[in-house]
């Protein structure tokens, strides 16, 4: 049995398929979300990948911030269940999963059996989201995958603010005319996403294992002062982004088994 | 009236509509703030009472005398006062519950000159003899108040009879609410509507059209799925109603402060009428505008939860409402303790975009399976 998950998320578009409820044959990326092509594309990719046609596949669950946009889903589910199934699936035991994505945060309690017990959401609100990053990136000419690298050089992380995006860009500027180093500064930006979503952590009861999903937790630095944050070691793995459309796929494939 | 037109009797309640038809009658009409005012004494004086909750509307002129983190409700009145649509009633009557509403009262003298302000101060220790003495003080200023803004006069014998028609009314909401969530025909929406229109309809009528649809209802086939017992201050917003009606989620019970709490309590019938409703008023609790140091609410919320087999607990969270986001933590913790799923949802009279509360919705569902 094949099973194919689609998450489209809002800057992104992944695809995962499953063999029996197993083994994942093929993981897609496209950085493009909803409203774009890059669903379509991510999903035609997956299918190239495996010499298949949709015929070949035995369901299709749609998740992330699109899921209701593809009509061709045999399936809908929300990313929260799909990221705890992807995360579970990935680190067996794993009791807190962190999902740092494009446009909000999301912060799960898994409990002994790998079932979702508990989550919360960010407020409607870009700070401690990829979007943040985003923005800070544009302002000081750099990518966000250099983020990483430049932090890491940092001696003294500026302090920047975690309530309001706006806010942190002029306090980013002023850093800058006062003559911080940059790398202080992007130190700064990414301690100012962990303390964000970190706070949104800590309205749970966060128990270790935790690791980060999402876009932004190909961040290392994030990931670090996350860590340093919670006083727990955050787990990553590379297909940390693709957890949500890994996630859908195990739910087809448990829909599909019940029936 | 066959079910299907009882139910489209209810959602037909606009109160727009509802509010030309009685003044086109004659009638004066009246409106009540949340989240309790004293309606039996606008009903017995002839007066027709008209709940307003604001609307789900986009805020503009009223935000000139709120600051911009404020319940929306009471913004929201403000915003329709000032647009005009209240216009025709003769007065509004506001109680003094909490922080927002202390503001709206205040602000309403300035922002809408043209319909009377009407103050019910309410003691916050209302369960002794000195409380009760105090709310029988607010309910005479309210008296006293309504007959210079309308001329029209008040009765103890007519206020007898009025706490009678409100008690009739009471024991039906108690019942709807109870067999709503078990038969499949009423929708989220539909049990909505039926609480809101409540509101709009004076209670004679409203309490006839209940007890019609009560017993259209017998028979017909029964709910299945999944239930919750929803909890807040307000849960008509279409965008969330339609989602749980979509999820297949049916309400089991309500201990939303425009729908069941509303009816929990009776007057008692006997003894002098203002007495009789300041200890009805004495006698509310489980509601947190309503002062209570043991909270005992969050052990109602689960014994209601237990009692009616539903799957978990939904609280609606009405956004920058300082009571109930006291109690949320309560609650939370309640029901944590007692294995019962929670979810809180925020909401907001200006929400447009209501993707992640369905979003959370659909996972909440989603741990229920």
């Amino acid at each position: 049995m094949l099973t194919l998950g689609i998450d489209i998320g809002s800057t992104t578009a992944k695809c995962a398929v499953l063999e029996d409820g197993r083994e994942f044959r093929a993981l897609t990326l496209r950085d493009s979300g909803v409203g774009t092509d890059g669903p379509q594309a991510a999903f035609e990719d997956a299918l190239t990948e495996l010499g298949m046609s949709r015929g070949d596949i035995d369901c299709v669950c749609a998740t992330g911030y699109g899921r209701a946009m593809w009509k061709d889903a045999d399936l809908r589910a929300s990313e929260l269940t799909c990221h705890c199934l992807g995360g579970v699936f990935v680190f067996p035991g794993l009791r807190t999963l962190i999902d740092v994505g494009g446009q909000d945060a999301k912060v799960i309690s898994i409990d002994v059996g790998g079932n979702m017990a508990e989550f919360v959401m960010n407020d409607k609100c870009a700070a401690g989201t990829g979007r943040f990053l985003d923005v800070m990136a544009a302002l000081l000419h750099r990518t966000v995958d250099s983020f990483a690298e430049a932090a890491a050089r940092s001696k003294s992380p500026a302090s920047i603010s975690n309530t309001c995006t706006v806010f942190a860009e002029s306090e980013v500027i002023s850093q800058l005319a006062a003559g911080a180093a940059v790398e202080d500064v992007i130190a700064g930006i990414c301690r100012s996403v962990a303390t964000r979503v970190g706070s949104l952590a800590r309205r749970l009861d966060v128990k270790a294992p935790v690791c980060m999903s999402g876009g932004v937790a190909k961040n290392a630095a994030v990931r670090a002062a996350l860590s340093e944050y919670l006083h727990v070691p955050v787990l990553y793995d590379e297909r940390a982004q693709l957890f949500g459309a890994m996630g859908a796929a195990i739910y087809a494939a448990g829909r599909r088994s019940k029936e | 009236m066959e079910l299907r037109e009882i139910l489209e009797a209810f959602r037909a309640a606009d109160p727009a509509k509802m509010k030309e038809r009685y003044l086109a009658e004659g009638k004066k009409i009246v409106l009540t703030a949340p989240v309790y005012t004293p309606e039996e004494i606008v009903h017995s004086m002839g007066l027709v009472p008209m709940g307003v909750w604001g609307a789900d509307t986009l805020l503009e002129r009223s935000k000139r005398y709120f600051p911009a983190f404020i319940c929306s409700i009471a913004q929201s009145i403000v915003e329709l006062g000032m647009r005009g649509t209240y216009d025709g009633a003769s007065a509004i009557v506001i109680p003094s519950l909490c922080d927002s509403l202390k503001v709206l009262g205040q602000n309403w003298k300035y922002a809408v000159p043209s319909i009377p302000f009407v103050p019910m101060t309410y003691p916050q220790n209302r369960a002794n003899e000195a409380g009760r003495a105090f709310a029988k003080a607010g309910y005479l200023r309210v008296i006293r108040d309504l007959e210079a803004a309308t001329g029209a006069k008040f009765s103890t014998d007519a206020l007898a009879n009025s706490l009678k028609v409100y008690n009739e009314h009471n024991a039906v909401m108690r019942r709807f609410a109870r067999e709503a969530g078990k038969y499949a025909a009423v929708s989220a929406y539909d049990r909505s509507a039926v609480f809101k229109s409540a509101f709009f309809m004076l209670k004679e009528e409203h309490t006839a059209l209940v007890k019609e649809l009560l017993a259209a209802l017998e028979g017909t086939e029964p709910a299945s799925g999944p239930s919750v017992v929803t909890t807040g201050i307000l849960a008509d917003s279409p965008a969330l109603l339609g989602k749980l009606d979509e999820l297949g989620l049916r309400i089991a019970a309500d201990d939303v402060a425009a729908e069941s709490r509303q009816y929990r309590t009776d007057a008692p019938e006997t003894g002098d009428p203002l007495d009789a409703l300041a200890a009805k008023f004495a006698a509310m609790g489980d509601c947190s505008v309503l002062l209570d140091p043991s909270k005992h609410r969050a052990a109602m919320l689960v014994d209601t939860v237990r009692g009616t087999g539903a799957s978990g607990l939904l609280l609606l969270l009405t956004k920058f409402c300082d009571p109930e986001e006291f109690d949320l933590v309560i609650i939370k913790k309640a029901c944590a303790e007692a294995g019962i799923p929670f979810l809180s949802v925020e909401l907001d009279r200006q929400m447009v975009n209501f993707g992640q509360a369905e979003t959370m919705l659909e996972a909440f569902c989603e741990r229920l399976d």
